[in-house]
């Protein structure tokens, strides 16, 4: 069963082409990593996956069903979680309040307006919370967490939501090695735990063959190779990142 | 073999600062050529006998010497004059609240971002009218001085400390409306755009999201206008808008010098408190 498939999309920005006639599918429970050098479409086609921006042309159908279809952002988000780099908190709120917005699609105006004063739904927060190994920090103010911690809350936050795909933009860029592992060994084991699809793109390499199932290369908007990991040579990998200028001299 | 790598040089262009910096010393010169050699000022005579008699006697009715019973002194005075301050206080509470009630209930369709979607990630059709009408409030808001409203308000309503806080209101919630809309512009759009994400609606995402990450700053400004308010307030007595700046007036008209004195000293304790108070409201929402 595939959750996602992609058949023929392009997406331009003015004159530059982002990304031209992608096709792929992805089935239920797959972990993706997608790599590539920077400029790729990485960034693009994981917008474009959580229907933030629409593409030029092609079809898109998740879980069998166009993303036009989807009307707003509630039925959107019971299908489709993002992560990104961090900053993607609000900062002056508790963590607590940061987890809950993960049910922000499912509560009406008033049940989200009382819960900024009584927080609802607590022990599905606390719950999430345990299990990113933050329970301790549930009141402490978001700004004041360091990056790994808030990345960890960003985590679950998409626990409480519990979407059927998830899809990170780059979530470790901007930490450091030992933490960039342990986000991505915890976001995998949960992915498993929950029975969800993960599509990440990556800088590194590395991690991708480490957490991965199937790797999927871009380079200048079309797809470079498409393998699962354990295919994966060198081969591969030093044409996906070879440099046009360098190769002149 | 070359070991030396050449320096590549700055390109010398005639900017826009050292322009500014050239002109300030151009105008400074030439403002100081004309009052010295075109107008023939002489400087030295505002400091004349008759001025210095005058000076003299001013000051020294405010200090109380020739009277036998200062108002400071006066008991009654003193009731008097801290009725007006709290009276000015009143005006200047109530001023503050008008203005920023009103611009709280505008500032959210004033922000540019708002306006054009990309902070809600929303677009509707009415977001720019809306905006520009808003804006436009502001600008005229602005635009007037408070005096001025104060004139003409202070002749539909009757004088006292009620048209007084109108107008101080109609100056200053464009002031801070414009000043929040600038806020809620520079907000972070990140943490919006995956509050959206999440499912949030525009309501949610505006107490979520936004509301959070704007009320420090926006106190900091409601404040400090509360304390221009303050001292704006005696301003607009001036025209009859009551408190502090109604008598000051109306004293200096009468050449009660020392009940001068004693307003000010009133004027000053209120200004201290009211930069005090705000101070530790600042403080606490840091």
């Amino acid at each position: 069963m595939h959750i996602v498939e992609i058949n023929n999309l392009s997406k331009q920005f003015g004159r530059k082409i982002a990304i031209s006639s992608l096709s792929f599918d992805i089935k239920k429970g797959e972990t993706v990593a997608l790599i590539g050098p920077s400029g790729a479409g990485k960034s693009t086609l994981l917008n474009i996956l959580a229907g933030s921006i629409p593409p030029d042309t092609g079809i898109y159908l998740l879980d069998g069903k166009p993303i036009q279809q989807y009307k707003n952002r509630r039925e959107l988000a019971n299908k489709i979680g993002v992560i990104r780099q961090q900053f993607d908190l609000v900062p002056a709120l508790p963590a607590i309040h940061n987890v809950l917005a993960g049910r922000l699609g499912e509560w009406g105006f008033f049940k989200s307006m009382l819960s900024l004063f009584v927080p609802q739904d607590k022990q599905a927060a606390a719950n999430a919370l345990q299990r990113v190994g933050l329970l301790d920090k549930m009141h402490d103010q978001t700004s004041r967490m360091s990056g790994g911690e808030q990345q960890r809350v960003a985590m679950a936050r998409l626990l409480v939501q519990n979407p059927e795909v998830i899809l990170a933009d780059e979530p470790v860029a901007s930490l450091d090695p030992a933490r960039a592992e342990d986000i991505l060994e915890m976001l995998t084991k949960l992915v498993a735990e929950e029975k969800q699809t993960l599509v990440m793109s990556l800088h590194s390499v590395e991690y991708a063959k480490k957490y991965f199932s199937r790797i999927v290369a871009l380079r200048d908007g079309e797809i470079f190779f498409d393998l699962p990991t354990e295919d994966i040579t060198k081969e591969h990998l030093t044409g996906l990142y070879s440099l046009k200028e360098l190769s002149q001299e | 073999m070359k070991n030396k790598v050449q320096i590549p040089r700055k390109k010398r262009r005639f900017s826009f600062v050292s322009f500014s910096i050239l002109l300030v010393f151009a105008l400074l010169a030439g403002s100081w050529g004309h009052i010295l050699f075109i107008e023939r000022a002489h400087f030295f005579e505002l400091f004349n006998e008759r001025n210095l008699e005058y000076a003299k006697k001013f000051f020294s009715g405010l200090f109380g010497f020739q009277e036998e019973k200062p108002a400071f002194v006066d008991k009654e005075s003193w009731k008097n004059a801290i009725q007006l301050t709290y009276e000015t206080l009143q005006m200047s509470v109530m001023a503050l609240g008008f203005a920023t009630i009103v611009a709280m209930l505008t500032v959210i369709p004033a922000s540019r971002t708002i306006a054009d979607g990309t902070l809600t990630v929303s677009k509707r059709w009415y977001h720019w009218i809306l905006f520009g009408i808003i804006r436009g409030l502001y600008i005229f808001s602005r635009a007037v001085p408070e005096l001025v409203f104060a004139m003409v308000i202070v002749f539909i309503f009757k004088p006292g400390i009620l048209p007084g806080a109108i107008a101080l209101a109609l100056h200053n919630f464009g002031i801070i409306g414009k000043l929040c809309a600038e806020v809620i512009e520079d907000t972070d759009a990140r943490p919006i755009r995956n509050l959206a994400s999440a499912g949030a609606s525009n309501a949610q995402i505006l107490f979520y999201g936004i509301i959070p990450a704007v009320m420090p700053k926006f106190l900091t400004y409601i404040l400090y206008r509360g304390e221009v308010i303050m001292r704006t307030s005696i301003v607009v007595g001036f025209v009859g808008a009551g408190g502090l700046g109604q008598q000051f007036k109306l004293s200096l008209s009468y050449f009660h010098y020392t009940e001068i004195t004693l307003l000010l000293i009133c004027y000053i304790i209120l200004v201290f408190i009211a930069d005090f108070i705000s101070e530790g409201f600042r403080k606490a929402a840091r």
